[in-house]
């Protein structure tokens, strides 16, 4: 083989991959930006009127997009850091339980497998003052809040997502632990280093691209957040659970500001370029 | 044996040729018409409407309507984007009355497909809830408007006891500045509606039997608007006036948010309505802890059922949503079968519309669980569904569609109030502010 064969032997491996997520990302992604530069409604929406950069001034002069905005990315990070935190705390304290008995993380998994839409409406059952069991739980220590009101709404939303979503970075976090050698740690003992300094020093560093990877695709998924938000509170009262993608997709489907949602899709975007730049560093340091 | 098992085989084949294209045949002969409608009650029992028909006049028509199902999850604005699309796979579908303009431009008038007068099967109102500039856009097979559904039990004492009363009295004097005695629910403005959904409130009136007067559903949500609007709507306000001016920002409409304002701050209705739509408040209602409440109609079916509300199943009470200055009102909106512009069998999906409009397609369709707005059938079907006479009655004196309700910008209207008026309800912010930011984005989606 040659060696100009060789150099591109590795396109020709990748080019049926790329072809794939160019049809299949790259047709909606060119529709999209068309759109988000032109006017057009559903009665439009073949024949798309070029206006300009008019929805990206209207977005990002919106209040409702920045308070959506900002609920969405304040969202993101409590539950990632939650989510991380927990899943790095039940990684490390539930490791040598799982080398015994791997059927627990079976049970750690399960709330992976319940749709969001699912969590939603069973929290909606749960937190029924009339038949959730537990509002009838705090009535019988006296307390008749509902959690779902303000100003605990908000705090209940994330604390649903984190119950969710902490077995994945627990999932990610744990397959890191696995890798570490064990004769890193053995000799790190024998130079006299303490549990703590084996954790600080080479736990922790071993892991910090599953980290990464768990904290970027948790942060992206939030910061989507729709299905139980949407179900539970509709994105209100008022606009105050109105997450980014609610926002989107009120402002497309219910408002029918075409240009305008898919301006707002294109900044957020634009917004995951940046923990996706930093995490893609991290992961791929050597 | 050989000879008599080759014949037999032989026939055997001859038959399935012969059946096969006598299929062939009679389907070729059949226009086929399909009807994309989502899976649940209401496509069980469009089924049997279909089944009908293409027993009987479909045949005389030579069409034969097939049904296509897709998710009830989405299906609106999947429904949207297809017609949008101009897609051609499927002639008849789903319209509301809410949506109607939405799809308009992508559905086919229906007055010249119909042979005979809606108006002799159908009341008034609902044709108008499917109606948009004179033109009709949908048969309407569902209806959907309100009661007042109220505990018969509670509402017989209040009326015939002595100490109730004067406690009701003093309650409606203290709240509402006014000397108010009891009276029946079907007699009630909102003044008694307010009066005595705090004389059973436990926290106002601790003999009172209910934790609360009332359940209102506040979460941010359409249809919850909708229930809504006719505290403004009874007392003389609308979305526009007739000239189209957006009359939002009324007294009528700070009226109607005081109401609901009044209810709120005295907890009247349980701490979560916030977050409160149609299933929740069924919920408050049947654990015993509601009085009355303002609700859908399809409610009934449940509350009315032992298995399901064992607690007060035989006590349920109906009556029309209490007066304002014009009287009772209710919203109505309907649920019915639109024609696709784009649809390539028109012809033969009007006939099957025109057998739509008749009493006797509404009927098998409400023998089979439909709500269908006809007066003929609401009436014979009384031993089956026993609040259709008086959803005949509410529709025939009390409904209305508000000034453009049934416009291309009338969900984003509604969605426009819920966002705004929900933020009342959770006390973000004062009503005249509400009203204020709602007809500015009115005027903006209305004029976009």
């Amino acid at each position: 083989m040659t060696s100009s064969m060789t150099r591109y032997r590795k396109y020709l491996f990748i080019a049926p991959l790329a072809l794939f997520l160019l049809i299949t990302l790259g047709y909606p992604l060119v529709t999209n930006i068309i759109y988000s530069f032109s006017d057009v409604t559903f009665r439009t929406i073949r024949s798309p009127r070029l206006i300009g950069i008019q929805h990206y001034k209207e977005v990002l002069t919106s209040p409702a997009f920045w308070g959506s905005f900002w609920f969405s990315a304040k969202f993101a990070i409590v539950a990632t850091f939650f989510e991380v935190l927990l899943g790095l705390g039940l990684a490390i304290a539930l490791a040598p339980l799982l080398e015994r008995y791997k059927i627990l993380l079976t049970f750690i998994m399960l709330p992976l497998m319940i749709a969001p839409v699912l969590m939603g409406i069973m929290y909606r059952l749960l937190l029924n003052e009339f038949v959730g069991p537990i509002s009838q739980i705090m009535q019988m220590f006296g307390i008749y809040v509902s959690l779902l009101n303000p100003p605990w709404i908000v705090g209940t939303l994330v604390t649903i997502e984190i119950l969710q979503w902490t077995p994945f970075a627990f999932l990610i976090i744990f397959s890191g632990l696995q890798s570490i050698s064990g004769d890193v740690i053995e000799a790190a003992r024998i130079d006299g280093a303490s549990e703590w300094g084996v954790f600080w020093y080479i736990t922790i560093p071993a892991l910090l691209p599953n980290i990464s990877i768990a904290a970027f695709v948790r942060f992206v998924d939030s910061f989507r957040v729709f299905d139980h938000i949407y179900v539970l509170t509709g994105g209100g009262p008022g606009r105050m659970t109105t997450s980014l993608s609610i926002f989107i997709y009120k402002s497309f489907f219910q408002q029918e500001q075409i240009g305008t949602a898919v301006a707002a899709a294109m900044v957020l975007l634009i917004v995951f370029l940046i923990p996706l730049i930093f995490s893609m560093r991290q992961i791929t340091r050597k | 044996m050989k000879k008599s098992m080759g014949l037999f085989v032989a026939l055997l084949l001859v038959t399935g040729v012969l059946w096969a294209g006598g299929q062939s045949e009679a389907e070729a002969g059949r226009e086929k018409v399909t009807f994309l409608f989502w899976p649940g009650p209401e496509s069980e029992a469009m089924q049997k409407v279909l089944d009908a028909y293409n027993a009987d006049q479909g045949i005389k028509d030579n069409v034969e309507v097939e049904m296509l199902l897709f998710s009830r999850q989405g299906f609106y604005d999947k429904l949207l984007a297809d017609m949008a699309a101009g897609s051609t796979e499927f002639d008849l579908n789903l319209v509301t009355t809410y949506s109607l303009g939405r799809y308009a431009p992508y559905l086919e008038p229906l007055d010249s497909y119909v042979t005979s007068d809606p108006g002799k099967t159908f009341i008034p109102a609902t044709l108008n809830s499917l109606a948009l500039d004179g033109k009709q856009y949908g048969v309407p097979t569902d209806v959907s408007l309100h009661f007042t559904i109220y505990r018969k039990d509670l509402m017989h004492r209040l009326l015939t006891d002595a100490s109730w009363k004067s406690s009701y009295t003093a309650i409606a004097q203290k709240y509402l500045g006014k000397k108010l005695s009891p009276k029946d629910p079907a007699q009630w403005d909102w003044d008694d509606y307010l009066a005595t959904t705090l004389f059973f409130t436990k926290s106002i009136n601790p003999e009172s039997p209910t934790t609360f007067g009332t359940v209102l559903q506040l979460k941010n949500l359409i249809f919850n608007i909708m229930i809504w609007q006719s505290t403004m709507v009874s007392n003389g306000g609308n979305w526009m006036d007739e000239a189209g001016n957006i009359t939002i920002n009324s007294p009528e409409a700070k009226r109607g948010l005081e109401i609901y304002q009044m209810i709120i701050d005295n907890k009247a209705t349980p701490p979560g309505s916030l977050n409160y739509e149609f299933a929740e408040s069924n919920e408050a209602f049947k654990a015993g802890q509601v009085a009355s409440m303002l609700q859908w109609n399809a409610a009934y079916s449940t509350l009315t059922n032992p298995d399901d509300s064992p607690s007060v199943y035989d006590k349920i009470g109906v009556a029309p949503l209490p007066a304002g200055s014009l009287g009772h009102r209710t919203h109505v909106h309907s649920l019915g079968i639109g024609m696709n512009a784009a649809s390539i069998h028109k012809a033969a999906a009007g006939k099957f519309v025109d057998y739509l409009f008749s009493d006797k397609a509404m009927e098998i369709y409400g023998r089979a669980g439909g709500s269908p707005p006809a007066s003929m059938v609401l009436s014979s079907l009384a031993d089956i569904r026993p609040e259709f006479p008086t959803v005949a009655e509410y529709l025939e004196r009390y409904a209305y569609v508000v000034n453009g309700g049934t416009a291309d910008y009338a969900v984003p209207v509604y969605e426009v109030m819920a966002e705004e008026f929900s933020a009342v309800w959770s006390g973000d912010q004062s009503i005249d502010t509400a009203l204020a930011h709602t007809e500015q984005r009115m005027k903006e989606s209305i004029h976009k």
